[in-house]
């Protein structure tokens, strides 16, 4: 057999071998994240992680409670280092105690787990832009846990890599990751018990009830129009990126406009709103913890776009917008 | 603290400890400074050994921020103005500010956020009042996202996007698993640039500009 023929037919071994394996692998991955998510949800569980941020370099040790029982899902998560921070939820609602001013993320919490659960598109294989596989196994928190990664396939989007509990697909340890692998943050359980080990005692606060200031939820303003087609979409978005909902808003300074962009797995915000008596905004690229943000003006127009992707990703929805609204 | 104490702390990092040893420990690091302490140490310690010749690792900031509050001379106010309000604002301001500084790894760059280019609270002229560097809203456990035409600092804008981006993503299918975390994570601050002014000078911008020159 010449030389090209049998390369020809190792490649074609190769992909007959390899391809069912891939998918086989990404099957697995999926189902794997998916019983982690009813894992988070649905069990009983307790423990220590720590969060370590780059950038701005963000390290907090916190404790979690998560009790699921006839009373419902009660959770209490708090700070074990730097000032007293905790957040307690259940039927009662959301509320939190901030021995500092903090910030407004408090309000992130409202109406859903500390650990939410990963978009059914995940699962449905609807996703674009990532390769799902599952990886090897190591010791955390001195159990086993198999690793799952989310790769993005390019530079317009993070990775994730989820280290899930063998036995329960609980969540030991979670890496955010830019392309090349570098960690933009990471979260590790260094000790963690289920199911009758949670001591319930844990969920009541030290602190008297009265330090507590509840939380509430953005409720839409009657002044809002959800769904409605927007004035503006961006010239040109990154691969993968679809409309996935729109707000409209009139306020005293003209109108405002809010759409949500999504690859089915990151989402960015896209804010057109009309300049009033509000600051000027820096134009250009910020970071906040792990998002990123781009702002730039048209005309009378501030368009600001935010999210968990790269900044490269922000700024090129951000230059598609003005220049959709400069041509309209 | 005693040798004990420490190996227990070890432990409890390595996730060798037995779940009651690990409760007891836990209660003591919420009501004991020293072990605190040493808790935050030994994880900025392994940061270092993960990271070697990382970042400076700033500690004991918010001790040497209260000396330097405490040394300052007070607005010149009368005692029922001092009362009503240097109280409170004082104590605001320390909490905002220690809630920056004190769990910062690395502080930012000069420049990289507004106001504070070359300055921060520890350089202000003894003589002046003290104002916090942090510019997030003072009370905004439940402000809600806020789009009307009352001022607001950049901050405080970029903090309303932030907050109702999270609000919204969810909804279109966001993954935002420890987006959720930060909410007992120290906001440091916004790191709100003029980037296009000073591109190089931000992280953002860095990668931005690495990504945009492949």
């Amino acid at each position: 057999m010449n030389k090209p023929l049998r390369k020809a037919l190792l490649i074609l071994l190769f992909v007959g071998a390899s391809g069912p394996v891939f998918a086989a692998g990404s099957a697995e991955a999926r189902e794997l994240l998916e019983r982690m998510a009813t894992a988070m949800s649905q069990l009983s569980y307790q423990g220590t992680f720590v969060y370590v941020r780059d950038g701005d370099g963000a390290v907090e040790t916190m404790r979690i409670t998560h009790v699921m029982d006839k009373k419902g899902v009660r959770e209490r998560l708090y700070s074990v280092s730097g000032p007293r921070r905790e957040v307690i939820r259940d039927r009662e609602g959301v509320r939190c105690i901030l021995k500092d001013s903090a910030a407004v993320e408090e309000n992130m919490v409202v109406s859903d787990s500390y650990f939410p659960e990963l978009p059914q598109s995940l699962f449905d294989n609807k996703v674009s832009g990532y390769q799902l596989k599952t990886g090897g196994k190591a010791r955390i928190a001195g159990l086993t846990a198999r690793l799952v990664t989310i790769r993005p396939e390019d530079g317009f989007r993070y990775g994730y890599d989820f280290w899930l509990e063998e036995e329960t697909g609980l969540l030991l340890k979670w890496v955010l990751f830019k392309r090349d692998h570098k960690a933009l943050a990471k979260l590790m359980f260094t000790e963690l018990v289920v199911g009758e080990g949670v001591d319930l005692a844990e969920l009541e606060s030290e602190s008297p009830a009265g330090d507590f200031v509840a939380l509430r939820t953005i409720s839409p303003a009657k002044n809002v129009a959800v769904d409605s087609t927007p004035r503006w979409q961006p010239d040109n978005l990154p691969p993968g990126f679809q409309l996935a909902s729109h707000r409209q808003e009139i306020n005293a300074d003209g109108v405002f406009e809010h759409m949500v962009y999504s690859d089915g797995l990151a989402a960015v915000s896209v804010y057109v709103e009309q300049q009033g008596g509000e600051a000027a905004m820096s134009q250009g690229i910020s970071r906040m913890g792990t998002n990123n943000a781009y702002s730039t003006r048209q005309g009378d127009l501030q368009i600001t776009v935010i999210g968990e992707v790269p900044a490269v990703t922000v700024k090129s929805i951000a230059t598609g917008m003005a220049s959709a609204v400069a041509s309209n | 603290m005693s040798k004990e104490s420490l190996e227990h702390l070890s432990s409890l990092m390595d996730g060798e400890m037995s779940r009651d040893s690990g409760m007891f420990l836990t209660r003591r690091l919420s009501s004991d400074d020293s072990i605190c302490e040493t808790w935050e140490r030994y994880h900025l310690i392994r940061d270092c050994i993960r990271q070697p010749g990382g970042k400076q690792l700033v500690t004991g900031l918010s001790k040497k921020l209260n000396a330097k509050l405490e040394a300052e001379q007070p607005p010149a106010m009368s005692v029922w103005q001092r009362k009503q309000w240097l109280k409170p604002v004082s104590g605001l301001a320390i909490a905002t500010s220690v809630a920056m500084l004190a769990i910062m790894v690395a502080a930012p760059p000069p420049g990289m956020i507004p106001g504070t280019a070359g300055d921060s609270a520890l350089a202000q002229p003894a003589n002046q009042p003290f104002v916090s560097p942090n510019t997030l809203p003072l009370a905004p456990v439940s402000q809600a996202a806020s789009f009307s035409s009352s001022p607001q600092t950049q901050d405080q804008r970029m903090n309303n996007y932030l907050l109702r981006h999270n609000q919204m993503a969810r909804t279109a299918g966001r993954q935002g698993f420890v987006s959720f975390v930060p909410i007992v994570v120290t906001q440091v601050s916004a790191d709100a640039v003029e980037a296009e002014k000073n591109p190089q000078n931000t992280q953002a911008g860095i990668e931005l500009e690495s990504i945009e020159n492949k």
